[in-house]
């Protein structure tokens, strides 16, 4: 199993090279001339010159990625041609508002999916379990700034029981972080809960067709007692694999909500460097997202190896 | 995400005479309301090339705002005096036009990239569905502003990255079927007559999996959908004037206070669509492989 | 494995983002503070290299200030300089400087500051505006209170010009890290800079002149104007800025918790027509442009009637404002046979426009008032400004495009025959020349005439001036009535 794990653990590295490569490539043909915007309106064609060889753009294209690509390894994504900063520290700074979003929606999409589609398992082939599995499709099928759109007009706008966005770091004021998240973090969690309760279900039902449920209730043990009992670590590897497929999905679909509720996360930062063609933020913000994607992908992947018997000997 | 429901776990067949008949019934429901709900869309779009009750990009300054039931304007009109209802039949038409072309690009490439990755030798195969992966970690809202910002914002562009993004949902598809048919003994027998690989391919592999494909055009469908309404919800979609339902979204945002139900009616149509598509795709899948009935995911 | 087990294994994660948030400082004083919210931030808080004008929006008035300022009427009136003198050839400007002025890092503001300011704004800056510094000669420190300029001929444009960004006062030791480090006179300083939120100044007790009522003011950016809006109808914030469109409004006239403030600003909404096209070097074809358009219905439209029609490219603000707005009528059937004097039949334009609110619908009122007298335009949403400055601005690489212009007396660009309308007028070029040369009436004379010249020469349409439109809460006083300098004024900011 050691094997199979580096064997892995190289491909995702291979990968990752792969994909660096793959942003380098795209972002050297964005159109827009970083040094232009950074000068405003009617810069000289020698102040141009002078910012290019300044931000090294100005080199060959390989030596401009190897120099991005090593600073990268050690956590340097360079300054931004706009504003001068640091990028690393100001994505990092991003990541931990779209990961408190992501992480809180994927509470709520837990919150719903459980009960929910351990309900519609449990009610197969009732009308009740019938409306709940209608009710998860048609959450499948709204658009989640939608959803965030219509919180807003009822709750911020209408009723004014929440703020309509913005962010407060929560060790600032852990009541207004509290309040401010809500409302996008349900937006987001809503539609990948609806998802995620069909997964669950069909896992309930996978696992209420296994013997040794079967047997748990031969042996006298009602349903949910013989489920609770046995059924849902079986049922949990499959929907935990979704959910963490899932995390890949919200991380860039946080970008939606983000410009919704006006958080200042990576989405907003990657809308911001696309506007403003801050070319260097634009490649790190990418590719701090692709890490994520593969990064999660990897992980999934090992578990997978690890906990799954049925994987392990069936693998190729 | 279509790569998960394989790990679902193993089918335990004697249950399924039993459950066949329950299982007709949502099959049905699935497929007719699914049916009936993408007809609807195709049929808008397609009489709103021969007629809508007004010009669909024609702002009237003094027919602004109006309520939806106002006479000449079922549905209302917009801030430029845009009759609703109108904008809404000719949305229909680039909601199917980039469904159509993203899954067909996705489906083109990406179903013989999966059949050659399922007939090649072992290596070629793991190595495009390692290529397969890593456009895999490019999602299609990623990839969609990243080509908006490279090519500029529009339609073509949203569905080539929709349609790109896609791309290993069907080749994983793909791939998977053909295993399952080359493990099939006449499979194996015309392949060790010698048969040619494009032979076997054609005849046996592509006939086999063109239901499975044919589920994921539907469910991809529903996915491109999604992506156009967010980008251009976003300002990487489709451009003014063109009628477009995310846009419709996007522009009625500063109208919510005094005209919600500006918001109401594209949010309604973009939830409809995506909805058709997803029951059509399931009741497909069922109707495709009745085994399957019970664990619609 | 339960599925619960996932939070549990990322929550280290999280608990390093808790101790990771920034926090805001918290100085002594009263207490009272303002929050105003915004659309644009700042890309970095040096206006001497970037050209945003969000940047001055925060930073002048309210941390730089200059020798001189505007007021609300547009007039120019003392600041730092207590009183100046101007001689007969109106080449020699000798002001007297406001004592007992310091910089925010504790550095007394002296005449040697003056010089090294000016003189910095020629050779440092990088924007173009700061290009009208060109035309000092000298700057001489008489005393530490006085000091003299010298210029190499009479300008008005130079003293207005130092009442903008361009004649902010710097000391020798505040400019290391302007970019995010500012370092002025004024009353307030920055406190806090949360990238993507938001800006917080903070009063200074040792600021010279008038102590502004709020300790703390925050500046609050927001992508998107409908979440502005939001933000102000569940408390959030005390001010908008500016409201983006006017449907917005509806929310809060009517309500007595809200105040809405009307005024006017130097935004010129420009419908601009690219010179260097053929089809344009024919007059016909611009005038029959200008008559297609029904300008107030286009205002009703964007803007819900708020703002003004102008016909030129002169707010009312200034001197020599006339209402030339009725010199082409909405006259679609005068557009048509324009078109067909001039043989232009089958016209296809290329139409970039900003992605910004108050352009993009603009721009399609406009199409669609084109397409009525058989005009094809091609709408291409540009980011803004970094992808519309570049193919536009720099590039001249349209055929139509809307923009605001939004500097104060922005009408000598249309001497300048390389800028992007390209629009080359002898006659323009050397009334703008003379008016900045000569004084009091005869300037005004010279502006007049020539922006009578570009409202008939369609020297491009002049589409409406765009409003400011404040909302604050009913209890805030000392709100700017009128936009008329590049600051968002805050220091007369008080609760009633």
């Amino acid at each position: 199993m050691a094997s199979r794990i580096l064997r892995k653990g190289l491909i995702f590295l291979v990968s990752l090279v792969s994909a660096s490569v793959v942003v380098f490539a795209f972002m050297a043909v964005l159109p827009g001339d970083p040094a232009r915007v950074a000068l405003g309106t009617n810069a000289t064609p020698e102040a141009v010159a002078r910012l290019h060889e300044e931000y090294g753009t100005d080199r060959p294209a390989l030596v401009q990625y190897w120099d991005w690509v090593s600073g990268l390894a050690v956590g340097d994504f360079g300054r931004s041609y706009v504003t001068g900063v640091q990028i690393g520290p100001q994505i990092l700074d991003r990541f931990q508002v779209t990961l408190w979003l992501v992480l809180s929606a994927m509470v709520v999409a837990l919150l719903i999916a459980l009960p929910l589609g351990i309900a519609a398992a449990m009610r197969h082939r009732r009308l009740s379990g019938t409306l709940l599995s209608g009710l998860s499709q048609v959450g499948v099928a709204v658009p989640n700034f939608l959803v965030g759109i219509m919180l807003i007009t009822l709750f911020s706008v209408h009723l004014r029981w929440l703020p309509s966005g913005g962010w407060t770091p929560p060790a600032e004021d852990p009541w207004g972080f509290a309040q401010r998240l809500l409302l996008p973090a349900v937006s987001l969690g809503l539609v990948q809960g609806a998802i995620l309760t069909r997964y669950v279900r069909s896992a309930i039902l996978d696992v209420l067709r296994e013997d040794f449920l079967r047997t748990a209730r031969a042996k006298g043990l009602r349903p949910h007692q013989a489920l609770l009992r046995h059924g849902l670590r079986n049922a949990a590897i499959p929907v935990v694999t979704v959910l963490a497929l899932q995390l890949a999905t919200l991380l860039v679909g946080a970008v939606v909500i983000e410009r919704v509720f006006v958080i200042p996360g990576l989405g907003s930062l990657l809308l911001d460097g696309v506007g403003d063609r801050d070319l260097l933020l634009v490649q790190g913000v990418v590719m701090v997202l692709v890490l994520a994607v593969l990064l999660i992908n990897f992980v999934v992947d090992v578990l997978y190896t690890v906990l799954d018997p049925r994987i392990r000997t069936a693998a190729p | 995400m279509s790569g998960v429901a394989d790990h679902g776990g193993g089918w335990n067949g004697d249950r399924a005479a039993t459950e066949a008949r329950g299982a007709a019934r949502t099959v049905n429901a699935s497929l007719v309301t699914g049916g009936v709900l993408v007809a609807t869309v195709i049929l808008t779009a397609l009489l709103s090339f021969l007629w809508t009750p007004h010009d669909p990009v024609h702002n009237d300054s003094g027919a602004r705002l109006l309520d939806a039931g106002s006479p000449g304007h079922w549905l209302g009109t917009d801030k430029f005096g845009r009759d609703v209802a109108s904008q809404l039949m000719a949305g229909a038409r680039i909601t199917l036009l980039v469904g159509v072309v993203a899954v067909g690009i996705a489906a083109v490439v990406g179903t013989p990239l999966g059949i050659l990755a399922g007939m090649a030798r072992r290596g070629v195969g793991e190595f495009l569905m390692r290529v397969n992966d890593l456009v895999l970690a490019f999602p299609a809202l990623l990839l969609a502003i990243m080509f908006g910002a490279v090519f500029g914002a529009g339609t073509l562009t949203a569905m080539v990255a929709i349609g790109i993004a896609t791309i290993p949902n069907f080749a994983r598809i793909a791939r998977g079927g053909t295993l399952q048919v080359l493990s099939h003994d006449y499979v194996q027998a015309a392949r060790a007559a010698g048969r040619r690989p494009v032979g076997i391919a054609l005849r046996h592999v592509l006939p086999n999996i063109s239901g499975l494909v044919t589920v994921q055009c539907s469910v991809s469908f529903a996915i491109a959908i999604l992506a156009e309404a967010a980008l251009s919800f976003l300002g990487f979609g489709t451009r003014p004037p063109t009628p477009s339902w995310g846009r419709m979204l996007q522009e009625s945002q500063e109208l919510l206070f005094s005209a919600p139900a500006l918001a109401l009616w594209p949010g309604l149509a973009i939830a409809l669509a995506v909805l058709g598509f997803n029951l059509l795709g399931d009741g497909l899948r069922d109707r495709l492989d009745p085994r399957l009935a019970e664990r619609r995911t | 494995m339960s599925p619960l087990a996932l939070p549990r294994l990322l929550a280290p994660v999280a608990v390093g983002a808790l101790v990771l948030g920034t926090g805001c400082s918290a100085g002594s004083g009263d207490g009272s503070e303002m929050t105003i919210g915004f659309t644009a931030e700042p890309a970095s808080l040096d206006f001497t290299t970037d050209d945003g004008v969000a940047i001055p929006e925060v930073l002048l008035t309210n941390v730089y200030e200059g020798l001189v300022e505007l007021d609300a009427d547009g007039e120019v009136r003392p600041a730092l300089a207590e009183s100046w003198d101007v001689s007969d050839d109106r080449r020699t400007y000798t002001f007297q400087l406001q004592p007992d002025v310091t910089f925010s890092d504790g550095e007394s503001f002296t005449a040697e500051d003056v010089k090294f300011s000016i003189e910095r704004a020629q050779e440092e800056w990088t924007i173009s505006v700061a290009d009208v510094m060109d035309v000092v000669d000298s700057v001489t420190v008489d005393s530490p209170t006085e000091v003299t300029v010298e210029l190499s001929q009479p300008s008005n444009a130079w003293l207005y010009a130092m009442t903008t960004r361009v004649g902010a006062m710097f000391s020798p030791t505040g400019v290391d890290n302007l970019d995010t480090d500012p370092v002025g006179t004024g009353p307030y300083e920055v406190a806090d800079w949360t990238r993507g939120d938001s800006i917080t100044l903070q009063r200074r007790d040792d600021y010279w002149g008038e102590r502004p009522a709020m300790e703390t003011v925050e500046f609050r950016y927001f992508d998107d104007e409908n979440a502005l809006n939001n933000a102000m109808l569940t408390g959030d914030l005390d001010v908008i800025s500016n409201v983006a469109a006017a449907e917005s409004l509806d929310q809060f006239t009517g309500d007595d918790r809200y105040q809405v403030i009307e005024g006017t600003t130097n935004g010129e909404v420009v419908l601009a027509l690219n010179h260097d096209r053929d089809v344009f070097s024919d007059k016909r074809v611009r005038r029959a442009i200008a008559h297609a358009i029904d300008q107030e219905a286009l205002l009703e439209t964007v803007w819900s009637g708020h703002g003004e029609l102008i016909g030129s490219m002169v707010p009312p603000t200034d001197p020599w404002y006339e209402d030339l707005s009725d010199v082409h009528p909405h006259d679609p059937e005068r557009a048509e046979e324009l078109l067909e004097e001039a043989g232009v039949t089958d016209l296809t334009l290329d139409f970039p426009v900003p992605n910004l609110p108050y352009a993009m619908d603009t721009a399609q009122v406009v199409q669609s008032d084109l397409a009525e007298v058989g005009i094809t335009t091609e709408i291409e949403p540009l980011e803004f400004p970094a992808v519309w400055l570049e193919d536009v601005f720099t590039g001249h690489d349209y055929d139509m495009t809307v923009i605001q212009h939004s500097e104060g007396r922005d009408m000598p660009t249309f001497g300048d025959p390389d800028y992007y309308w390209g629009y080359d007028n002898e006659e323009v070029q050397d009334l703008l020349d003379r008016a900045d040369r000569s004084g009091g009436d005869e300037r005004v004379e010279h502006m007049r005439h020539a922006a009578d010249i570009l409202a008939t020469d369609v020297a491009a349409v002049f589409l409406y001036l765009q409003p400011m439109l404040v909302v604050a809460d009913s209890e805030v006083e000392g709100l700017p009535e009128n936009r008329v300098s590049e600051s968002f004024d805050v220091t007369g900011l008080s609760r009633g």
